[in-house]
């Protein structure tokens, strides 16, 4: 898909729609259920980030490669990993992108060049380096991008891989997904910079910081660092200034949130109910068009949990299947 | 008129300035925290040579407050003024520079000194009212604000704070581009751009800058210097405008290669030349309303897209003659030295 946005044609924007209505249906869907009890393990929803993951990642194809986080359900989304096996892996079950044995926090596809959620945080970040660099002698023009949170971005991993990045040129770009909060603690308490901004400079790397609640905004800036980085201009930071609706996990009761502030964030920077509206107003789609999608989202949501619920759990036996790679 | 008021002087300081997409593909500066604050402790040393012990400022969310006061706390020789933060829970958008230019107007400060780019200034004018200002670029494109040492802004500004300075020779009157867009419902959106009001056919606001020849329209500028970089040195290497002359320019970009006179290459962002159609220019009258021959797209206003319109929503562009008043630091501080105000009778000791 190509960067400017006068060439972000409808079929293009109704895309973006359905891949960011999926996101949270499939989230608000995992709050609901995971409350039922059935789902192992925890679960981190990307419930009001979407419009990071899919104006970043609808830059790239299946040969670019991204590193996740532990709340890396809309990556892999965005990135084309199958929402029915997807289900079925976070409620533990065979036919799930893992067979069921990893969970929300081990989702990958490497067909897709989705390398993986992770549930150590700032891991992402040497893998998705070590992405780069085999993109870079392979020559083809393939990118890697790192999703990170603010809190772990002052993993060590972290800005090792900046410094890595930029002695190697590697083409790579960092996505700092700033939502505010690092589990419960505020950025403005844990985080010694103002912006990530700062923190490339520091590293001899261009920085930018956007509205991660905007997909417009999100799309047009990925589209120029992701090029950058395809045609050997280097790494770069882009940080998405956004805010996540639930807490850091399902069950978090999120006593350290100011009064009023979720039903604020959810009234006022709703990135879907920004980008509804903003392509209405402007005329590209229509509120049928759009409804047409909620309606078969929905539906696919729908018997994607069906399905998850009646797949058989993993045996004792399948604990000895997919451990190695055969070369 | 208002209450005497416990500060002179108020300052606002965009800790977010110089971090959008240009930095990519123009490599762009960008300015650190550290430097910013760098920048505001050159400020008071100057304000506090004039007399000004106490200043009103804009909080921010955690870095440039932090490191400020961390600076503030070691021994100053002499001392700085005192710096007060205003009530303002931060959002980290332009909305806090709004709300504090106009908290800072309504609190009666003299000058209100702004640190950031073109877009910080015009959202400081946009809500300060009379009071006038005294910028310290630390944006992308800086049209607007001068290139000067901060030392020398506080001097100024401080000197017209305290009175030393009377407007007549400090302050003097800033042109600006009213715009009006009115919605087919009968609403409109009334805005205003400092320096540039720029028509492309970009139908999102999306990253905000405008940095893409093959977007543009047309290019309303209030003046157009040669030296400028960013959108307004498309009128500055055509037909330039002085910023203290009156009237301002207006330049129509050829959408068909074929209605294009000639391109001009010219400096679109710091470090990026591009080649622009241009189809023809005209000069802006104040009070004239001119209105652009394109059905949708996006308003940019000193070089961020800020409102897209559609089919049937009627645009306007004014220039203003006198829209607001800046500190003239240059005619300050010829006056300062002519006056002697510097002068001291005692050579201090070292």
């Amino acid at each position: 898909m190509t960067s400017h946005p006068l060439a972000l044609d409808p079929a293009a924007i109704l895309q973006a729609y359905r891949t960011m209505r999926t996101i949270r249906e499939f989230e608000e869907r995992l709050h609901v259920e995971f409350a039922a009890g059935d789902m192992p393990g925890f679960v981190h929803l990307y419930a009001g980030e979407e419009a990071s993951a899919v104006g970043i990642i609808s830059h790239l194809t299946d040969a670019d490669r991204i590193a996740s986080t532990h709340r890396g359900h809309g990556h892999c989304i965005a990135k084309g990993v199958d929402v029915m096996a997807m289900m079925k892996e976070i409620y533990g079950r065979k036919g799930g992108s893992c067979q069921g044995k990893g969970g929300s926090m081990h989702i990958a596809d490497i067909d897709k060049g989705m390398l993986g959620a992770n549930g150590i945080l700032g891991a992402g970040a040497p893998l998705a380096c070590g992405a780069a660099l085999a993109a870079k002698y392979q020559g083809k023009g393939a990118v890697a991008i790192n999703f990170v949170g603010d809190g772990a971005s002052n993993q060590g991993t972290f800005l090792e891989s900046l410094n890595l990045a930029a002695v190697w040129n590697l083409p790579i770009v960092f996505v700092v997904e700033n939502n505010g909060y690092a589990e419960a603690t505020s950025r403005n308490y844990g985080v010694a910079v103002d912006s990530f901004v700062d923190r490339a400079a520091g590293f001899g790397l261009p920085g930018i910081a956007v509205d991660g609640t905007d997909f417009f905004a999100v799309h047009e800036a990925a589209g120029e660092v992701i090029r950058r980085a395809r045609e050997g201009g280097g790494p770069s930071l882009m940080e998405c200034r956004m805010v996540r609706f639930y807490g850091h996990f399902e069950g978090d009761a999120q006593g350290y949130r100011g009064p009023g502030e979720l039903e604020d964030i959810r009234a006022n920077r709703d990135c879907l109910k920004h980008f509804v509206a903003a392509v209405t107003t402007t005329g590209v789609l229509g509120a049928a068009a759009l409804a047409a999608v909620d309606a078969e989202v929905a539906a696919l949501i729908d018997r994607a949990v069906i399905e998850a619920k009646a797949a058989p759990h993993p045996v004792a036996a399948d604990l000895l299947t997919d451990v190695y790679v055969s070369y | 008129m208002h209450e005497p008021c416990d500060f002179l002087v108020g300052l606002i300081a965009n800790p977010a300035s110089a971090s959008d997409v240009r930095r990519i593909m123009t490599g762009a500066a960008n300015m650190q925290t550290a430097e910013r604050v760098s920048i505001v402790l050159r400020i008071l040393a100057g304000l506090a040579a004039c007399g000004v012990d106490r200043v009103l400022m804009m909080p921010d969310r955690m870095g440039l407050r932090t490191m400020l006061t961390r600076s503030l706390r070691r021994e100053q020789h002499p001392p700085l003024p005192r710096v007060d933060y205003m009530h303002l829970v931060p959002a980290s958008t332009v909305a806090d520079t709004r709300s504090a230019a106009r908290q800072m107007e309504q609190t009666g400060v003299r000058v209100i000194i702004v640190l950031g780019g073109d877009g910080t200034h015009r959202a400081v004018v946009k809500a300060c009212g009379e009071v006038p200002i005294s910028g310290v670029s630390t944006g992308t494109n800086n049209a607007f604000p001068e290139l000067r040492e901060p030392t020398i802004v506080g001097l100024a500004a401080g000197l017209y704070a305290t009175g030393q300075m009377p407007a007549s020779a400090a302050l003097v009157a800033n042109k600006a581009i009213d715009v009006l867009v009115r919605h087919r419902d009968g609403t409109e959106i009334r805005d205003l751009a400092l320096v540039d009001a720029v028509v492309s056919a970009d139908r999102h606001v999306g990253a905000r800058a405008l940095w893409k020849p093959e977007s543009l329209h047309a290019v309303y500028a209030t003046y157009a210097s040669p030296e400028a970089v960013g959108l307004s040195s498309i009128g500055g290497l055509l037909l330039p405008v002085g910023r203290r002359e009156p009237g301002g320019l207006a330049v129509h970009i050829a959408t068909d290669p074929g209605a294009a006179q000639f391109s001009l290459n010219v400096p679109l962002a710091p470090g990026m030349m591009r080649c622009v159609p241009i189809a023809g220019w005209q000069r802006m009258i104040a009070g004239t309303p001119m209105t652009p021959q394109i059905d949708q797209g996006t308003i940019a206003l000193d070089g961020e897209r800020e409102i897209a319109f559609g089919p049937g929503e009627r645009i306007s562009f004014t220039l203003r003659e006198s829209a607001f008043r800046t500190i003239d630091v240059a005619s300050c501080m010829a006056r300062a030295a002519s006056l002697g105000l510097f002068r001291r009778t005692s050579t201090p000791t070292t």
